[in-house]
């Protein structure tokens, strides 16, 4: 048995909200991917398998629809609206992702399925949330980052703030949306009854901020960005450095907590003939409150950063990152997507799994699953579906529809 | 106060520490678990160290990081090394639903902390570990921030302009990705254990999961063998897909055009006829392939004007457009207020705290958040006599042996 078994989840959601249910069915979930005749918009979201366009074959598609069941229904019709509504019945959750009051306006609202089924979660996601003055705002991964506090911080000083290359606005608000989800359903085991959730990607994104949503609030310095680091007030702190081959992500900072990685790393880097130890016995603890005192100046912290600089410029990715391994330093290779799927670390893990495509004749390496649980490991039960792949299982089977009325409706074009 | 919160019955026992730890265990507080969060009276949590500071000003309990992940939570202050300490774990083990750490691998095993040895004190006990690269593999020992997650699992390198090195994803990116696969795996764990009485351990590798918000570039690799590479502020599909200057210092608007609709409706909005006419960027394809000139034609007219006045307009074109907000932006955005998304908690020592509310609106049972974090070792007593119902003597023999401190 796994976590979620008894659960079935209905997700209407469209490009935007895909994840959730994602996380809901690799937990277990007997989930249903409910779609437009002809198949979901996020099918023709790219990359493609071998490049070439296909609802089959999107990768957004397949990265984000295992181990889900799939259906085709016309809800713009009566008769595929009282076949969702025959699903409702029988339905624990129901995730969307269309624009407020999209489904209300065909009856499919919240008020209207909770009648059918009053234990029904019902759970919506929107970049915006259901109301207030920016609900019906034009979206896109790109606008909800804008609106939402990360966009600001990343980027470099002289050119446009920017995003991450791959889309992740509805990804973050998919995931919340999922812990939601899941909170609604333990209290609907003490009291029988369902709810409304109601996710914003606005909020969901402010997350990616690390709590600096909070600054002005707070009466705290903004932080500015700047390329492979950031800005605070006058200081220019680096995050990425430069390898002998490359870049790492290094933890330098200062502070009680980090002073102490810090004075290491200093220690190591004077042994190896970079600095002399009056720049390696600076108080590496006091040293940020020195710098934004101006008791150190912003000169002598350059000349620091030009010398742990010089030393990161001495070795190559994987010698810092044994580095790393061995003394305990804060230092990462920056590492591309190949070297990620090529990685030695998740290979011993065997995080990768090969998913079979029976359709393509072929298998595929797709990210494991997203925690390694002892009693009920998650298992890639199904690849991702392709367009109406389940309607005869479905509605022939579980809603008892006869080989003629299935044949009727999808004449019909409602499935 | 009644708690009528989902999760008034789940009892946590949180020993994570920084960001993305204690970022999942504030989720279920909000949705009203009891947590007790247990730090180190010598060694400082490092997140009590970082910006945000309330009043710009550094302090043991100024941080707006700590008070944004441990809003909601009980703390105690517990030396785990201390030999005394160990019956007080127990104990908090024994009252647990759900036991959580995110220290590197080794340090709960050195303690005698580690689920083997846990699960004897409470058969039925989750726990759950949360560690960058997971508890097993040549690099389980790398520990560290959310910062080192982002660049070994691909974020780094895919954020920057394709001319120039990675500028990297702001901050300890997988920290704000992982905290939402925890507490979901939390709460499926319950579920399971509430119908068959089972506990289990879970190892999350905070890589792993955030792995997940790569999926399409990964499966490019694994499928196609295409290596994905920053592009900037380019879109594979959309053009234009960018931010563009509004006047004055550091002002953006950020501005998609998803389809030829919105390309059409970006040109009224911009009152433009010659782009509007012009045959080659009537379709995706052909703004594709020139979007640097599009893009100067955006830049050229939009820095004209104030960046809200473009948000207005072009949303009421339909054009997909909104000002790049600060901090300062987001706590007078109307959106943000009308979610409540910036909530002021009254603080023992700092008069008013404002933290981030719950992301999710629940209907009949909303989140709620239902105290400030606590200062260091604010809840000893608390924990000690009400939770785990230790008379005076105990707790002044623990104190004496410099377990709590």
């Amino acid at each position: 048995m796994s976590m979620l078994s008894p659960y079935r989840v209905l997700d209407l959601t469209t490009e935007r909200g895909l994840l959730c249910g994602q996380m809901l069915a690799d937990l277990g979930a007997d989930v249903i991917k409910v779609e437009p005749v002809g198949g979901s918009p996020a099918r023709s979201i790219g990359p493609f398998y071998k490049d070439a366009p296909h609802p089959d074959r999107s990768l957004y598609w397949w990265a984000y629809n295992r181990n889900k069941r799939a259906i085709t229904l016309d809800l713009e019709r009566d008769a595929g609206r009282e076949l969702l509504r025959r699903l409702v019945e029988r339905a624990d959750f129901l995730i969307e992702s269309h624009n407020p009051g999209h489904l209300a306006k065909h009856n499919l609202g919240f008020a209207d399925l909770a009648k059918i089924n009053p234990a029904l979660i019902y759970v919506s996601i929107t970049p915006f949330g259901q109301d207030g003055p920016k609900a019906s705002y034009a979206d896109s991964d790109l606008i909800v980052m804008a609106a939402g506090g990360p966009l600001i911080l990343a980027g470099d000083a002289d050119r446009p703030p920017m995003r991450l290359s791959i889309p992740q606005a509805y990804l973050h608000a998919s995931a919340d949306a999922a812990v939601a989800a899941l909170a609604a359903h333990h209290e609907r085991v003490r009291s029988g009854l369902g709810q409304y959730v109601d996710v914003a990607a606005v909020q969901s994104v402010a997350m990616a901020t690390q709590s600096n949503i909070l600054a002005a609030a707070l009466g705290s310095v903004e932080p500015r960005r700047m390329s492979g680091g950031v800005k605070m007030g006058p200081i220019e702190i680096p995050l990425v450095w430069p390898a002998k081959d490359g870049f790492v992500a290094m933890t330098f900072l200062f502070g009680s907590a980090l002073g102490i990685f810090t004075a290491k790393l200093m220690h190591f880097i004077c042994e190896q003939g970079f600095c002399d130890e009056e720049t390696r016995d600076k108080d590496w603890i006091a040293y940020g409150e020195q710098l934004f005192s101006g008791a150190e100046p912003l000169s002598e912290f350059d000349r620091v950063k030009q010398v742990v600089r010089n030393f990161t410029r001495s070795r190559t990715k994987a010698e810092l990152l044994e580095l790393a391994v061995e003394r305990g330093f804060l230092i990462t290779p920056v590492t591309t997507v190949e070297e990620v799927v090529e990685s030695p670390q998740f290979a011993s893990r065997d995080y990768f799994q090969n998913v079979a495509h029976p359709e393509l004749g072929e298998s595929f390496r797709y990210p494991g699953p997203f925690a390694k649980f002892s009693a009920t490991p998650i298992e890639y039960r199904r690849r991702p579906p392709t367009v109406g792949e389940h309607n005869s299982e479905i509605y022939r089977k579980e809603l008892g529809l006869s080989e003629r009325e299935i044949a009727e409706i999808t004449r019909a074009g409602i499935i | 106060m009644p708690n009528d919160l989902p999760l008034k019955d789940v009892k946590i026992c949180d020993f994570m520490w920084v960001m993305a730890g204690p970022a999942s265990t504030r989720i279920l507080a909000d949705y009203g678990a009891t947590v007790v969060r247990i730090e180190s009276p010598t060694r400082v949590d490092t997140a009590r160290t970082l910006q945000p500071y309330h009043g710009n000003q550094l302090g043991p309990d100024s941080s707006g990081l700590f008070a944004n992940c441990n809003a909601g939570k009980f703390g105690i202050s517990l030396d785990l090394g201390n030999p005394a300490a160990r019956a007080v774990v127990h104990d908090l083990v024994r009252w647990a639903d759900v036991l959580t750490e995110s220290f590197s691998p080794k340090a709960m095993r050195a303690w005698g902390f580690d689920y083997e040895s846990l699960r004897k004190v409470n058969p039925g006990v989750i726990m759950l570990s949360s560690c960058l690269m997971g508890q097993t593999g040549p690099l389980a020992k790398v520990a560290g921030f959310g910062n080192m997650a982002a660049a070994i699992s691909g974020f780094t390198n895919l954020t920057g302009w394709p001319d120039r090195p990675p500028s990297g994803v702001f901050g300890a990116y997988t920290d704000y990705v992982a905290p939402r696969f925890t507490a979901v795996a939390i709460l499926a764990a319950l579920d399971h254990r509430r119908r068959t009485g089972q506990g289990q351990y879970i190892d999350q590798s905070q890589a792993e999961c955030a792995i997940h918000f790569l999926g399409p570039a990964i499966l490019d690799y694994t499928v196609n063998g295409r290596v994905e590479e920053r592009s900037g502020n380019s879109d594979a599909a959309f053009a234009p897909h960018g931010v563009y200057p509004a006047a004055g210092d550091d002002n953006w608007v950020a501005i998609v055009c998803r389809d030829d609709d919105d390309w059409r409706r970006l040109c009224a909005a911009m009152e433009n006829d010659d782009l509007a006419r012009d045959s080659r960027y009537a379709s995706a394809a052909g703004r594709l392939g020139h979007r640097d000139a599009i893009d100067s034609s955006i830049a050229a007219w939009s820095r004209k004007f104030d960046r809200t006045a473009l948000q207005f307009r072009l949303q009421s074109h339909g054009v997909p457009a909104h000002q790049v907000q600060n901090s300062a932006d987001a706590y007078a955005d109307p959106q943000f207020a009308h979610r409540k998304h910036f909530v002021a908690l009254d603080h023992p020592t700092l008069g008013k705290f404002t933290v981030e509310g719950p992301r999710a609106k629940l209907s009949r049972t909303p989140a709620k958040v239902r105290r400030a974090a606590p200062s260091l070792g604010q809840d000893n007593q608390h924990v000690l006599e009400s939770i785990l119902g230790y008379d005076e003597t105990q707790i002044s023999e623990l104190v004496a042996s410099g377990a709590i401190g």
